[in-house]
């Protein structure tokens, strides 16, 4: 559909396009007039301090938070249109890990949106999951009660029910997270093949002296969007500066100078 | 017609079924309330529900002049106080700056308080309204009064919430689980909120009659509590809660047919949490007992927090 598209015309759609957009929960937007375009294939960080409407940004490209104006486009449509083209990474917090269930059933789950209402999931739901298990090495975790998961396997839980979701864009919050280094390499190559393979990653990340060893684009946001482009062009000590009110860490490395 | 079941007292036959249909689905609906930390939404649901109650007894003796105190007019009552309350709570909550628990709290002590100022303004009335005595059961529960109509309104609405249960299993699921995540697969989340608030208020108003209002929650969280210990698969949790709640109903309905003076209310729910004290210590992995073991076994490391970062 999207191949087709793009042989019609020119124009080959973004794979995320906020324009002005503007989110609040209760009196204070939470987000801005914030303007971010996306080209597909791309590998970007959303980086800003504690509060700045990056889990925000993630959920109106979902289309789960209410926007009191703007647009998204997600692959040229509204996000409501392009579920199954979609994986989500909730922020692994964002749960409860002692409810009862187990790795491969939550790893299914990235199938029950191409199930649709009612059905449940079979034999080939469960061969999906099992296929992307082995891919972020839990395979053998597949039976293991979700409580009894160290940081870093819930993370790989998360990404690989994500997997399962076999789509085009992804959206992840802070996936590297409070996990251990074995898992900050495998999420790190998970998203480098998967952006490889021309997927979308838009990734909350909240370690600054990582951002241009994982990611190739930025948005730096702070309730509004301060800068989008590449992570050579936008990731310096200026921006930063402007971004964290000048209480940026001395100590990252790496960051090209203004 | 097996010889047993023609000596049984045909009362005691409908209301021991009654008690067991009851402990069934309040221990199945209540593992959602419990996962989603909704016990107090319960709670109120089922105080409010005294209100509905008597409201409805007042207005069938104002509309029909025979007043009846039969759940087909007392549930619809019980229905519409237990969902108005919540509402009230959330609107309240919304608008004020008092939080989610303290409006529960408050909707709580309106409706309750209402329910008794109505029950005794009802018992005042004369010439008294018939068929006014017995309406206090409410409180306290009368699973003896139970008739056959009664039986059939109980399996019918919790029959029917199973029924809602096990058709959306995969859903409601994903959304007590990792709510975000199912509404980035589109699931209404809005509308799912809501039909777990109309599950759980059906779980409530089938069983104030046997339990009463004040116990209802307990017969809702300890099956679920006690199922909670023993598995980490949602679906045996459920089956097995529903299963202690059925234990818990037909024990009781047995114990204080036979003993004369005990009320069966309180035993059911007495049964349900004998069971889930025995679960707390006996549960493999989650026991008292068994976590002793393990950290004497571990000598001084302790046991492996969940969540924990690795
Ligand atoms: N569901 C919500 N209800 C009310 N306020 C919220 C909600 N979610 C986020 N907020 C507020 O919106 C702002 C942005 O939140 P968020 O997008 O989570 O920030 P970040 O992910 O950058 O830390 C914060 O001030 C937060 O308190
Ligand atoms: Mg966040």
């Amino acid at each position: 559909m999207i191949q087709r598209r793009s042989r019609e015309g020119s124009t080959e759609p973004l794979a995320l396009e906020v324009e002005g957009l503007t989110v609040t929960y209760g009196k204070e937007p939470a987000l801005w007039n914030a303007d971010v375009r996306l080209g597909r294939g791309s590998l970007a960080a959303v980086v800003g301090p504690n509060g700045a409407g990056k889990s925000t940004l993630l959920k109106a490209a979902l289309g789960v938070v209410p926007r009191v104006s703007g647009r998204v486009r997600v692959l040229g449509e509204d996000p409501a249109r392009r579920r199954r083209l979609v994986a989500y990474v909730p922020q692994r917090t964002s749960v409860d890990w002692d409810f009862p269930t187990t790795v491969l059933d939550v790893v299914m789950m990235g199938t029950y949106g191409r199930l649709g209402w009612f059905r449940r999931p079979g034999r080939e739901e469960r061969a999906m999951a099992l296929g992307a298990l082995e891919q972020m090495e839990l395979a053998d975790l597949a039976d293991r009660q979700i409580s009894e998961l160290s940081g870093g396997q819930q993370q790989r839980v998360f990404l690989a029910r994500a997997l399962v979701q076999d789509a085009e864009v992804y959206f992840m919050d802070e996936p590297f997270a409070g996990v251990d280094a074995v898992t900050e390499q495998s999420v790190a190559s998970l998203m480098g093949h998967l952006a490889q393979r021309g997927k979308t990653i838009l990734s909350v990340h909240h370690d600054l002296a990582t951002v241009p060893r994982y990611f190739e684009h930025a948005v730096l946001l702070n309730r509004v969007v301060q800068a989008v482009g590449t992570v050579k062009e936008v990731f310096h000590r200026g921006n930063l500066d402007r971004l964290y009110g000048g209480r940026v860490p001395a100590d990252v490395p790496e960051l090209a100078s203004t | 017609m097996s010889a047993p079941w023609v000596e049984l007292d045909p009362t005691l036959v409908v209301v021991a079924a009654g008690t067991t249909a009851v402990g069934t689905v309040s221990g199945a609906l209540g593992c959602f309330a419990y996962l989603r930390r909704q016990g107090l939404v319960g709670d109120v649901v089922s105080h409010s529900a005294l209100l509905g109650v008597v409201g409805a007894f007042v207005l069938a003796h104002a509309l029909t002049g025979s007043a009846s105190r039969s759940l087909a007019v007392l549930v619809p009552g019980a229905l519409i106080a237990g969902t108005a309350s919540l509402a009230l709570a959330r609107s309240v909550s919304n608008r004020t700056r008092l939080n989610d628990d303290a409006s529960l709290g408050v909707m709580l002590s309106i409706f309750f308080g209402g329910g008794l100022f109505l029950l005794r303004w009802v018992q005042r009335q004369s010439p008294p309204i018939p068929g006014h005595t017995g309406l206090e059961d409410y409180i306290f529960g009368m699973a003896a009064a139970m008739t056959r109509a009664d039986l059939w309104m109980v399996f019918s609405l919790g029959g029917g919430a199973l029924l809602l249960l096990l058709l959306l299993w995969k859903e409601l699921k994903v959304f007590t689980f990792d709510p975000d995540f199912s509404r980035s697969l589109g699931l209404p989340s809005y509308r799912l909120d809501l039909l777990m608030m109309a599950l759980l208020v059906a779980g409530v108003v089938i069983g104030i009659q046997t339990v009463g209002v004040i116990l209802m929650i307990a017969l809702l969280v300890t099956p679920a509590a006690a199922a909670r210990q023993w598995t980490s698969r949602l679906s045996t949790m459920v089956l097995l809660a529903a299963s202690f709640g059925a234990a818990a109903g037909a024990g009781g309905a047995l114990l204080s047919a036979s003993e004369a003076g005990l009320p069966t209310g309180p035993v059911v729910v007495l049964l349900a949490t004998a069971i889930f004290a025995l679960s707390l210590l006996l549960a493999p992995r989650r026991g008292l007992i068994a976590r002793a073991r393990a950290r004497r076994t571990l000598g001084s490391t302790p046991p492996p927090a969940a969540g924990g970062a690795a």
